[in-house]
């Protein structure tokens, strides 16, 4: 089953005279439960597609649909609404609030949707320890490492039981050890719970945990690769063989 | 890009962010301005005569520059520090600080230098208003005249010069001292970093709150008896004021951060947006700004209570003359009396004169009176008081063997209290009478010359009245027994009649009174006095305001990022806005709450002696207060919405 269907998705920046398309043209669809990866080169747009599918951006034209709803038309207000109920967020910079402690961070998306408080903590405390945050739920972000704090991140995109995960660079800023083991929640949480994921990343690694790669190269969908029945390792050497192919810089950082 | 460009390139783009230090800028120069024209006005001497106006206003013209130059110089420290990232990048691209400083001095003159002379503009076109309303005030009759004074000018223009100084020496300073690297760090270093709260701050919040409320409590109980000499008076002023003071500060540096700490651990982890952008928020940011908040408070409450009690004592002039001065005019003995009624006649004036006999005689009112101030010199056995017959009186009437008072002084009255009834021993040269007290008119019957300054007269039945006449203790009577009062009947006529009495009584000091002049000269001073505090208030009110607003910027600035967040996850900018003005309204809401709960314990604790009025006046005065200062509430609130619709 499809959960979005992304048609003729253009997208420039700028105005009349000065003009950059960075998106021309792309298609993509992610079925439920599906873990993608969209890689390319630094600045080839993944972090605009990335916006624009999860309605934080506007597109210029084409169409999105979530779960067979039209959001390029919504306005501003149902699509607020709409990124409540039905998305999380995971980002390279965590975007925790510093004033909030790790748990309160968890639990924002839930007080939007107005969960009952006590359901609230259920969840909280389930997701927590599946993530591995429970002891430090009641400290600040500053007080928390680079991985904990993006492993709170991902609790918060979670536990709402969004439709679907949009995740951008979320290891970009982790050591190896802390980003395989993000990885690795991830790909759990994800078959686990049956979660759809779509993670933009640079890292062949990262990109290895999920199910289906799409390279982008000058604002449109270069080529695709499925893990299928292969294992992790195999899936990597494809992906690397790919990026070598497309000739992108392989790491950006 | 020349240099020139980039001078004008800044000068626009700050311009537009800093809005408001320019119009506080115009304002204060405006407000200077125009305040020194006052000084300079000639009128000023003229109508002020005797009270020195000119060197009140000169004063208060001092503390005016400490103000607005306290006000300018934390300005400019915030907007530079908001500009080190600016200062850094050029740093960063090769120029010298010597150079920076350059263009830094250069386009703060032009902004500076721009902004005085639009202020003092408007200060000039204002200064005829301001006279205006002074002249209201103080209830003269003088036309305001558009006077352009060059000493005024000057100055102004001396005074904002050195503060131009001033600040430049700062920003030098500033930029000296940092480098590179440290200029990237200064905004980027958030006020506070978030963390647990620890035993000690707990311990300084609940500090802090006790502190406040004993000195609350202690002010109550100031001038209610329980401290019976001056000293001890005096330290317990000096104690409220410090416990206050201190509380004020342990109140922001961990009270609120107590509380809303508690507020927070019962939400358990579960916070709504408000939540999230008012009590997670404050609870760090107050604590880092304690000082300037508990400045900010104690100088609000000091302008309010000072403010307060000045319009309490304007407000009740016309009341207070009329409780000294039973009547409207009060003569001296029969010859200026017949005098002044001569002139009444001729100038076809109807009036009434009414003469009452006034004994003084010692009375042992011990059964009635319980605490008096130690100091005082005062022993209820054995008082001296003026005694009026009923005879004289046509709307009291006293049995044979009853006495009553007549003419209670707010000020007096808290220092003694009468019971409702009690006997009163009425002691004559040679012999004495027990008679009945049956209580206390607030209306005074005899000025206050006869009753011993402000202590009621008593009043006693025709009877006891010949008696004590004939049996007088003549030691203790005043020069003159008689009070002739003279009301005029046609209120029409009355400010005729009393420029016949300033004609006839012009140089004769002492016994003959007026009690419109007695009001007209009290609400010369009154008035200069309400309108000087006014003048200081408003200044202050609206350079803490503009402080306030600052720090709000400085704020959401540093707070986008979260907004960022919060809009990807699904807030919307009517719920973020939602969360501001919560926030607002305990960022605002929080120092002038305290500050008007400080004033308004300063003022109930002392305000009798300023008037007989307490609600009114200091309910009027706190409403405009709160109504002003909301302003810059709005201000900052229309601020954040700004930042808030560009966070995503
Ligand atoms: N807000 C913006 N305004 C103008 N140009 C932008 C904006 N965001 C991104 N771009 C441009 O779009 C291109 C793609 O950016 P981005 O999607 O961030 O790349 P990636 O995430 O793949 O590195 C870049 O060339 C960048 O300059
Ligand atoms: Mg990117």
């Amino acid at each position: 089953m499809v959960i979005l269907e992304a048609q003729k998705i253009y997208k420039s920046y700028g105005n009349k005279f000065n003009k950059q398309e960075v998106l021309k043209g792309i298609d993509v669809s992610i079925g439920k439960g599906e873990f993608l990866s969209i890689m390319g080169a630094s600045g080839s747009g993944k972090t605009t597609l990335l916006n624009v599918l999860s309605s934080i951006d506007h597109v210029s034209t084409g169409s999105i649909k979530i779960e067979g709803k039209e959001i390029t038309s919504l306005k501003e207000k149902q699509l607020a609404e709409f990124r409540k109920k039905s998305l999380g967020f995971i980002f390279q910079d965590y975007n925790l609030l510093d004033t909030l402690t790790v748990k309160e961070n968890i639990l924002l998306p839930l007080s939007i949707a107005k969960v009952s408080r006590k359901a609230a903590d259920s969840l909280f405390h389930s997701l927590a320890s599946e993530l591995g945050i429970r002891e430090i739920e009641h400290k600040y972000p500053n007080e928390i490492s680079g991985g904990q704090k993006q492993r709170t991140s991902a609790a918060r995109a979670f536990i709402h039981e969004p439709s679907i995960i949009f995740a951008d660079e979320p290891t970009g800023a982790l050591d190896s050890k802390s980003a395989s083991d993000l990885l690795n929640k991830l790909s759990e949480l994800n078959m686990k719970r049956g979660s759809t994921i779509a993670m933009v990343t640079h890292d062949p690694v990262a990109a290895s945990y999920s199910s289906r790669v799409i390279f982008i190269k000058d604002g449109q969908i270069y080529t695709q690769l499925t893990k299928g029945e292969q294992d992790r390792q195999a899936f990597f050497k494809d992906i690397m063989k790919t990026q070598a192919v497309l000739g992108g810089v392989q790491h950006e950082s | 890009m020349s240099l020139n460009q980039l001078i004008f390139r800044n000068l626009k783009k700050n311009l537009k962010n800093y809005y408001l230090y320019v119009f506080a800028l115009i304002f204060s120069s405006a407000l200077y301005f125009s305040f020194v024209t006052l000084q300079y006005d000639p009128s000023m001497d003229e109508m002020t005569g005797s009270i020195k106006g000119g060197a009140a206003l000169r004063a208060a013209s001092v503390l005016l520059v400490a103000i607005v130059s306290i006000f300018l110089i934390y300005a400019n420290n915030l907007f530079i520090k908001r500009r080190s990232k600016e200062i850094g990048l050029f740093q960063l691209i090769g120029m010298t600080k010597g150079r920076i400083f350059r263009i830094l001095t250069l386009e703060n003159f032009l902004l500076y230098s721009a902004s005085v002379i639009i202020g003092i503009g408007a200060g000039f076109a204002f200064s005829k208003l301001i006279l205006m309303i002074l002249f209201k005030i103080i209830d003269i009759d003088m036309l305001a005249e558009l006077r352009f004074s060059p000493e005024a000018l000057l100055q102004t223009a001396i005074v904002f010069a050195v503060i131009y100084l001033l600040i430049m020496l700062m920003n030098y300073l500033f930029i000296k001292r940092q480098s590179i690297l440290s200029l990237f760090k200064v905004t980027s270093s958030t006020e506070t970093r978030a963390r647990k709260l620890s035993i000690f701050e707990i311990l300084i919040g609940i500090v802090g709150i006790t502190l406040i409320l004993t000195g609350y409590y202690v002010s109550s109980k100031l001038f209610s008896g329980d401290f019976t000499n001056m000293n001890r008076l005096f330290m317990a002023m000096i104690f409220i004021l410090a416990s206050v003071i201190i509380g004020t500060y342990l109140f922001f540096k961990g009270s609120v951060s107590f509380i809303f700490n508690l507020i927070r651990k019962s939400k358990n982890g579960y916070l709504n947006i408000n939540e999230v952008l008012s009590l997670s928020s404050i609870m760090f940011r107050m604590r880092s700004n304690a000082m300037l908040l508990s400045i900010i408070t104690t100088v609000s409450a000091l302008a309010i209570g000072l403010l307060s009690l000045s319009y309490i004592s304007y407000y009740s002039v016309d009341n207070g003359a009329a409780s000294s001065q039973p009547d409207m005019f009060t003569l001296a003995d029969s010859e200026d009396a017949a005098a002044f009624t001569a002139k009444l006649d001729a100038e076809n004036i109807d009036y009434s004169q009414k003469e009452i006999e006034v004994l003084q005689a010692n009375l042992n009112i011990g059964d009635i009176m319980d605490s008096a101030l130690e100091e005082m010199n005062f022993d209820p056995a054995n008082v001296s008081m003026g005694i009026v017959s009923d005879e004289a009186l046509e709307e009291i009437d006293a049995e044979a063997d009853e006495v009553l008072f007549a003419g209670y002084n707010d000020a007096l009255g808290r220092f003694y209290n009468f019971e409702d009834e009690g006997n009163i021993t009425l002691f004559s040269k040679s012999s004495s009478m027990d008679l009945r007290y049956i209580g206390l008119e607030k209306q005074s019957v005899v000025p206050y010359f006869f009753s011993g300054g402000g202590f009621p007269a008593a009043i006693v039945d025709e009877a006891v009245f010949t008696q004590l006449q004939n049996d007088l203790d003549p030691e203790i009577q005043l020069e003159t027994s008689t009070y002739i009062g003279m009301n005029i009947k046609e209120e029409a006529q009355y400010e005729l009649a009393n420029e016949v009495f300033n004609d006839l009584f012009a140089d004769a000091e002492g016994m003959n009174m007026s009690r419109m002049n007695s009001s007209a000269s009290q609400k010369l001073v009154m008035g200069l006095a309400m309108f000087i505090v006014g003048f200081l208030g408003l200044t202050f009110l609206i350079t803490s305001g503009c402080i306030l607003y600052f720090k709000q910027m400085d704020e959401s600035e540093d707070e986008k990022p979260s907004y960022v967040i919060l809009r990807k996850l699904g807030f919307t900018q009517w719920d973020l806005l939602r969360g501001i003005q919560a926030k607002q309204l305990f960022s605002f809401g929080i120092p002038l709450v305290l500050g008007l709960s400080h004033s308004y314990f300063a003022v109930q604790s002392g305000w009798f002696f300023f008037g007989n009025d307490l609600w009114t006046p200091m309910l009027i005065v706190m409403v405009v207060y709160t109504g002003l200062y909301s302003i810059f509430g709005v201000l900052s609130l229309m601020y954040y919405k700004r930042v808030i619709r560009e966070a995503l």
